[in-house]
């Protein structure tokens, strides 16, 4: 039997797990639920020797268990597959399923007993594949299977699987859980992470349910509780309401941004939404439901295959940020501050001027000094905490990092800004403050699309919140601010839309 | 603005970080002056000859020009994160269109060179098209493109000259070879004895630093080599400047071109098979990263100066050549070493470089 017991683990700003508590036991299959956030990956993490944990601990059958790295847990025979492939394209089937503990005789390997032990292990799930296939040429949930082999080849008695099931279809999946449950049959744990309810009641047998780093259920007989039970231990989240000046919303203004009935190559079916000036429309989904992919579509960094995006009224052709930004004043705040946002080698004033350039230049040369006005000036409007203007945005701290990855927009003088995850992975007081900040803009009379996967935020912050769920808008709610029924409308909906899916 | 209102925020609970100010002792610049200086004293006592106007000092000028603006070629796709293989050969391609338009034309001296700057810029802009099309490596894209000119060049020089060199040379490229304005006086004032080939360095580190330090081109370029996803995702025109700093890298190439020919004396098929190595030594010596987004001129300047002062003192103690390049490759390592050295030991002393 597995248990983690009053897991902490704490990053900087965030308390990821605060007295996670887990019990598995073998010849079950447990479900982990949560809501996005709440703690299941870092909880997956530390069980797979990934993160050590700042507090609590970790017993196998009564015996205590340091886990200092992956190695320790996959010796410990806890295994476990992500949601992200980790598999090697251009190796076999049987490559693969025995890459960290190739067979060989003298140096080499022996392809016999690797091809045998892979027959085995798909044998164990009753699949037929040929071991000798490349991984490349399999379909994603061929993948899964081979990655659920290479887990049983490593003679795992606990097996983790992170949401299975994202990217396979509903004969698939099935396939899948009856593979669970032969593992769980042959007297092995196994631990389901996943967020479609449908599927959990049909195949776990317990559940813990994660909200905010603790387990407010764990170890339960799963019999015990109905769906809608599950929801509100998932959304009862600890929330601290935001007091934030209220606005009105002209609702009969010309949307800033429109979208109607948009395709995008990524595949976006019937995207249709409308941004007032004035008002944030907050797009609440999964991590995965393609929120990222459409603000770069509209930004003309992903193709639009159907449908018409309209600024102000009229139709926009929006090839390049450039375009988006001097044509139609149409700025994206990325999730990715670091890979996407910032120039972390390169001082916080250029960081922020960066988008006027054109702007300021006179005969193709950026005057120094009103460079460093402008962005001074916005330094000191977001209140961005620099020692000099000459510090390189790489020795901020998070919080200011995102604030200068705004202020960049802000002083292109946008006015629709697509924001995405403005506060992940930022501490709780700055947090506020930003909140303060974007609803300030929209006081201002900034349109602004709010990309959120953090609820209480998306509540608190948005006009209207529109739900996207496997790259479709499943539906557009007004916020009346009331957030146990909001999130309650808004969990149920994405869950629908997945059961809908499934069947 | 900024000063005035920090000093009331430290009880915030973000307490501002204040970065440790580089020692000077670990700025590659610094470390370059200090190596230079203790060379050339070195060599003064060794052969004082060294300091010998005409046989050395003079000389040792027109060849640190060359190689200072073959450096400042390969800076420009430096700045990118990106390198020019063919930077040799553009040089050459250059040269050869300088050579055949005065030859077959009779043009003068201004007209043959920049008909031929604007052969090597189209070259490196057709390199850069090339790979921000693409998107395969630069250093594969000019590797290839250097094996195909190294081909073409030999073609062309056999069909139009008699396979080495043009025999003739436009008006005044023997006074760029032979004069210092020492030669040039105004009743009794005569000018320095600097070589008439060191302006045209001067003048392309001047507008290269120019470039990258006040205008938006040479920003951006920069931006886009610290970070390619967030220059898109800023409004920046990335393949643009890619194309443009390519562009650039071989209109400079062909300068050097030109003036190597000018010192050579002739529009020959060797010019620029010398460049390769010495055109990353110079950015790399003076500080320049390969990763992108960050370059120094003035370290360039004091690169290129370095390597020719060591080949230059080398040979006058009659280091043989195999010698000569087994020592300056030994130095460069040093230099190297001891410039990484300085990093980690600023490093661990908290700066942050």
């Amino acid at each position: 039997m597995l248990v983690a017991e009053n897991l902490i683990k704490t990053f900087p700003g965030v308390r990821a797990l605060d007295g996670a508590t887990l019990r598995v036991s073998p010849g079950s299959v447990h479900a982990l639920l949560g809501e996005n956030g709440a703690g299941k990956s870092t909880l997956v993490k530390v069980l797979t020797g990934v993160y050590q944990p700042d507090g609590g601990r970790i017993t196998l059958d009564g015996d205590d268990l340091r886990l200092t790295g992956p190695m320790d847990a996959q010796a410990a025979g806890i295994g476990v597959v992500h949601q992200e492939r980790n598999l090697i394209p251009a190796f076999s089937v049987a490559e693969n399923i025995s890459l960290h503990h190739l067979p060989h005789r003298r140096g080499v390997v022996d392809r016999a007993r690797m091809r045998a032990e892979a027959r085995r292990c798909l044998g164990l799930l009753e699949v037929e594949l040929d071991p000798d296939a490349p991984v490349a040429t399999l379909s994603p949930a061929q993948g899964q299977l081979v990655e659920i082999a290479k887990a049983l080849s490593l003679e795992n008695r606990v097996l983790l699987l992170d949401e299975p099931t994202a990217s396979l279809t509903g004969d698939e999946a099935d396939h899948l859980y009856a593979v669970v449950r032969r593992l769980r049959d042959s007297g092995r744990a196994v631990v389901l992470v996943s967020h479609k309810l449908e599927e959990v009641f049909a195949v776990a047998d317990t559940l813990t349910v994660l909200r905010d780093g603790r387990s407010v259920a764990s170890g339960e007989a799963l019999a015990g509780f109905s769906q809608s039970r599950v929801v509100d231990l998932m959304v009862g989240r600890a929330y601290e309401q935001v007091e934030l000046a209220r606005r009105e919303v002209n609702a009969e203004a010309v949307p800033a941004l429109r979208l109607a009935d948009v395709a995008t190559a990524h595949g976006h079916r019937d995207v249709s939404l409308e941004v007032r000036p004035g008002e944030i429309l907050g797009l609440y989904g999964l991590v995965g439901a393609g929120r990222s992919e459409l603000a770069k579509a509209i930004l003309g960094l992903g193709r639009i295959t159907a449908g018409t995006v309209e600024v102000h009224g009229k139709p926009a052709r929006i090839a390049t940020v450039g375009e988006a930004l001097r044509r139609y004043r149409l700025g994206y705040v990325t999730e990715d501050r670091k890979d996407e946002g910032l120039f972390l080698d390169q001082q916080v004033t250029r960081n922020i001027a960066v988008t006027v350039w054109r702007r300021l230049a006179r005969l193709g040369l950026v005057p120094d000094r009103a460079e460093r006005r402008l962005a001074l000036d916005f330094v000191g409007k977001l209140d961005i905490r620099i020692s000099t203007p000459r510090q390189v945005a790489g020795q901020l701290s998070g919080g200011n990092q995102q604030k200068v990855s705004l202020a960049k927009w802000l002083a292109a003088d946008c006015d629709i800004l697509i924001v995405d995850e403005p506060t992940v992975g930022i501490d709780v007081r700055t947090k506020a403050a930003f909140h303060e900040l974007i609803a300030g803009l929209a006081a201002d009379g900034l349109a602004l699309l709010l990309i959120s996967s953090d609820l209480p935020e998306t509540v608190a912050l948005a006009d209207r919140i529109a739900v996207m769920s496997d790259l479709r808008i499943a539906g557009v709610l007004d916020n009346d601010h009331d957030y146990p029924r909001m999130s309650r409308q808004i969990i149920r909906m994405i869950h629908a839309e997945t059961h809908a899916e499934a069947a | 603005m900024s000063v005035a209102t920090e000093e009331g925020r430290t009880e915030s609970a973000e307490t501002v970080r204040k970065p440790p100010r580089i020692p000077w002792w670990a700025n590659p610049r610094v470390g370059l002056v200090i190596l230079l200086i203790l060379l050339i004293a070195l060599f003064t006592a060794l052969r004082p000859a060294f300091l010998d106007t005409k046989l050395t000092l003079v000389p040792l000028q027109s060849d640190i020009s060359v190689y200072l603006v073959v450096g400042l070629a390969q800076l420009m796709v430096l700045s990118l994160g990106h390198m020019n293989m063919a930077v040799g050969r553009m040089a050459a391609m250059s040269a050869f269109v300088m050579g055949l338009v005065h030859d077959q034309l009779g043009a003068g001296l201004v007209v043959s060179l920049l008909l031929g700057l604007i052969a090597g810029g189209l070259l490196g802009a057709l390199a850069g098209l090339i790979i921000s099309r693409t998107g395969v490596n630069s250093f594969v894209v000019t590797l290839a493109m250097d094996f195909a000119l190294v081909g073409l060049i030999t073609i062309l020089y056999t069909s139009v000259t008699d396979g080495v060199a043009f025999p003739t040379l436009p008006a005044g490229m023997d006074a760029l070879r032979f004069d210092t304005f020492a030669d040039y006086c105004l009743g009794d004032v005569c000018g320095p004895r600097i070589p008439l080939v060191v302006p045209f360095a001067v003048a392309a580190a001047l507008l290269v630093g120019l470039l990258f330090r006040f205008s938006r081109l040479g920003r951006e370029m920069l931006m886009t080599g610290a970070n390619i996803k967030a220059a898109e995702l800023s409004g920046i025109p990335t393949k643009n400047r890619i194309v443009q700093a390519h562009a650039l890298s071989g209109l400079i190439a062909g300068l050097a071109g030109f003036l190597l020919a000018a010192n050579n004396g002739a529009f020959s098929a060797s010019i620029g098979g010398e460049f390769l190595l010495p055109s990353f030594l110079a950015p790399v010596l003076g500080g320049t990263l390969l990763a992108g987004g960050a370059v120094s001129v003035l370290g360039t300047v004091l690169g290129a100066t370095l390597t020719q002062v060591i080949y230059k003192g080398l040979n006058l103690l009659q280091f043989q050549l195999d010698q000569l390049q087994l020592y300056i490759g030994l130095v460069l390592l040093a230099a190297l070493s001891l410039d990484r050295a300085r990093h980690v030991i600023a490093e661990r002393r908290g700066a942050k470089l």
